[in-house]
């Protein structure tokens, strides 16, 4: 303590000490020209004193308590409530930690100019955001997310296959729906995507399609509106377990709740080696503008059923998409920088973001329902894995058996759950392809 | 198709992306459900004919010696297996065992060198 206080006198004495002996004032004839001429006689006693209030006030005008705004200070606090939910409740908390760090990060307030803030070319953060906005990062979370995916289930009952297209409704109908609120037409695809209930897809097709460099026909610049799209759909993907429950009850009947589906057949090595190899080479010829992202998916999967090349399999799905998902958490949430994000704009996002992914559940449920009419005895669907036809891996497979547990504590959904909520993730690639290529 | 948009009404054009969007969505995904319902049958027997029983290096699952064995009993193994690697850990021995670890005389904590020396 004593070495600390004898430390910081001498220290201060010499700071002080400086200016006395005219070391500093060439700096203040600098800018204090016209004060010098003027004030000659104690130039010396106001300069010391001076110079230290101006330092004092440059360095506050250039602290966040300066340029604080209330913006800045509502995202911080939207920040502090991700990372809140994401510690306490357990909502995705891989994404929600990282989104909420970058929220902070990202409303930090600061003087512009000094390459410090996410959108100013050169500074560190704009490097990695630059992944998010040439949508780099996605088809590398699909590569991770296609080496960790058993597509088996899938391929034992291909017809569950269905209700992953069912699902994106909620895509096309948000998009319709983002049309009647007046955004123009990429806007709207890419806030319709939001109803994929796919966070890589979302950021993928909204750094395409509304990116804030793109011109329209007109001659309008279309909004940069990844961020809200990116955080919307994050969002609402970790509170799936919140959303989704309700609407099963309200839509599903009680007897329905409890249908057993028969223990899917088991699917050799040599299925699971052919389906990626088919499906990239099917999917992709139906909607090539989803080949970053099917492409990946598909080439992660292949890596981990070839049986020959486990090592990069391993990486895919360990520390490749855990560097991903940290880069994209941290930049998506620092991109949310209160200027830019706290639009009337975002707020219509975040609506229309939540009524997608309500239709896309219903669409699922009310999907799997309508196959029941078709299916007989044995072969009848529980109508609650059509919840799981929104993409959300794992996340709505794992509400829809914990709901299906619920109505029947022996009715084990996960497996079957897994082969929509699989499908989904196909569904809205191709889904986001589509929209891509109409107004790409 | 860029002209397209300026003569007409963006809604309508909506319109046309929304069913043709779910349209190929769905046929998509109808198409891949097909070949795998009855393609991959038949591509798994040209594959029988075309290496006709030279495939020994990809041990087959046989599946119809395993029929009793269904996706609950595997998860049961799969759990206990988990259950026993990460519980594995407890059952250490409970000796510890403290070894003093000789080392250079290295002065970067030192006493006798500080600020305030009063010897």
């Amino acid at each position: 303590m004593k070495k600390l206080i004898i430390i910081f006198s001498a220290l201060s004495l010499l700071i002080f000490m400086r200016p006395v002996l005219g070391l500093g004032t060439d700096i203040n004839s600098a800018t204090n020209a016209s004060v010098a001429t003027t004030q000659v006689d104690n130039f010396e006693e106001e300069s010391i004193i001076d110079e230290a209030l101006d330092g004092i006030k440059t360095f506050y005008s250039y602290t966040g308590f300066a340029n604080s705004s209330s913006g800045n200070v509502i995202m911080i606090i939207i920040g502090i409530v991700f990372i809140y939910l994401g510690i306490k409740f357990d909502y995705e908390p891989l994404l929600l930690i990282p989104i909420g760090a970058g929220v902070i990060i990202g409303n930090i307030p600061f003087v512009a100019g000094n390459q410090t803030g996410i959108y100013e070319t050169g500074s560190v953060l704009n490097y990695l955001y630059f992944g998010v906005v040439k949508g780099v990062y996605p088809p590398l979370i699909f590569l991770g997310i296609g080496a960790m995916t058993d597509f088996s289930s899938l391929i034992a009952n291909p017809k569950l296959m269905l209700l992953g297209g069912a699902a994106q409704i909620g895509v096309f109908a948000t998009f319709l729906g983002a049309l009647y609120l007046g955004f123009n037409l990429p806007e709207s695809g890419a806030i319709g995507i939001i109803g994929g209930a796919d966070g890589p897809t979302a950021i993928f097709l909204s750094s395409k399609l509304a990116n804030g460099v793109n011109v329209l026909a007109d001659g309008t610049t279309v909004k940069n509106l990844i961020g809200p799209i990116a955080i919307a759909a994050y969002s609402y993907m970790a509170l799936v377990p919140v959303i989704q429950p309700p609407l099963m009850r309200l839509l599903i009947s009680k007897e329905d709740r409890k249908i057993r589906m028969k223990p899917p057949r088991a699917v050799t090595q040599k299925e699971k080696m052919i389906f990626p190899v088919v499906a990239l080479i099917l999917t992709t010829f139906i909607s090539p503008s989803a080949l970053p992202l099917l492409g990946m998916l598909f080439f992660g999967n292949l890596l981990k059923e070839s049986g020959r090349t486990e090592r990069l399999a391993d990486t895919a799905r360990t520390k490749l998409i855990d560097i991903v998902t940290i880069l994209l958490g941290v930049t998506v949430g620092a991109s949310t920088q209160a200027d830019i994000f706290i639009t009337k704009d975002s707020m219509l996002i975040f609506g229309l973001g939540a009524i997608s992914f309500v239709i896309a559940t219903c669409g699922g449920l009310l999907f799997a329902k309508f196959m029941n009419l078709f299916l007989k005895g044995d072969n009848k669907i529980n109508p609650l894995i059509g919840a799981a036809g929104v993409s959300a891996v794992p996340d709505s497979a794992r509400v829809v058996h914990t709901e299906g547990l619920k109505s029947d504590p022996n009715n084990y959904l996960l497996m079957h759950a897994m082969a929509p909520n699989v499908s989904g993730v196909i569904g809205s690639a191709i889904a986001a392809g589509i929209i891509l290529s109409f107004l790409g | 198709m860029t002209h397209l948009l300026l003569y007409t009404d963006p809604i309508s054009e909506g319109y046309v992306i929304l069913f043709t969007g779910l349209l190929i969505v769905f046929t998509s995904l109808v198409l891949l459900a097909l070949i795998f319902n009855y393609g991959l049958p038949i591509m798994l027997y040209v594959y029988k004919i075309i290496t006709k029983g030279k495939d020994k290096k990809i041990s087959e699952i046989k599946v119809k010696g395993d029929s009793g064995f269904t996706g609950e009993l595997s998860a049961v193994i799969g759990a206990s297996v988990h259950m026993y690697l990460s519980e594995q850990h407890d059952i250490e021995s409970g000796i510890l065992t403290i070894k003093e670890v000789k080392k250079a005389y290295s002065p970067w904590s030192s006493k006798i060198y500080g600020i305030q020396n009063r010897l």
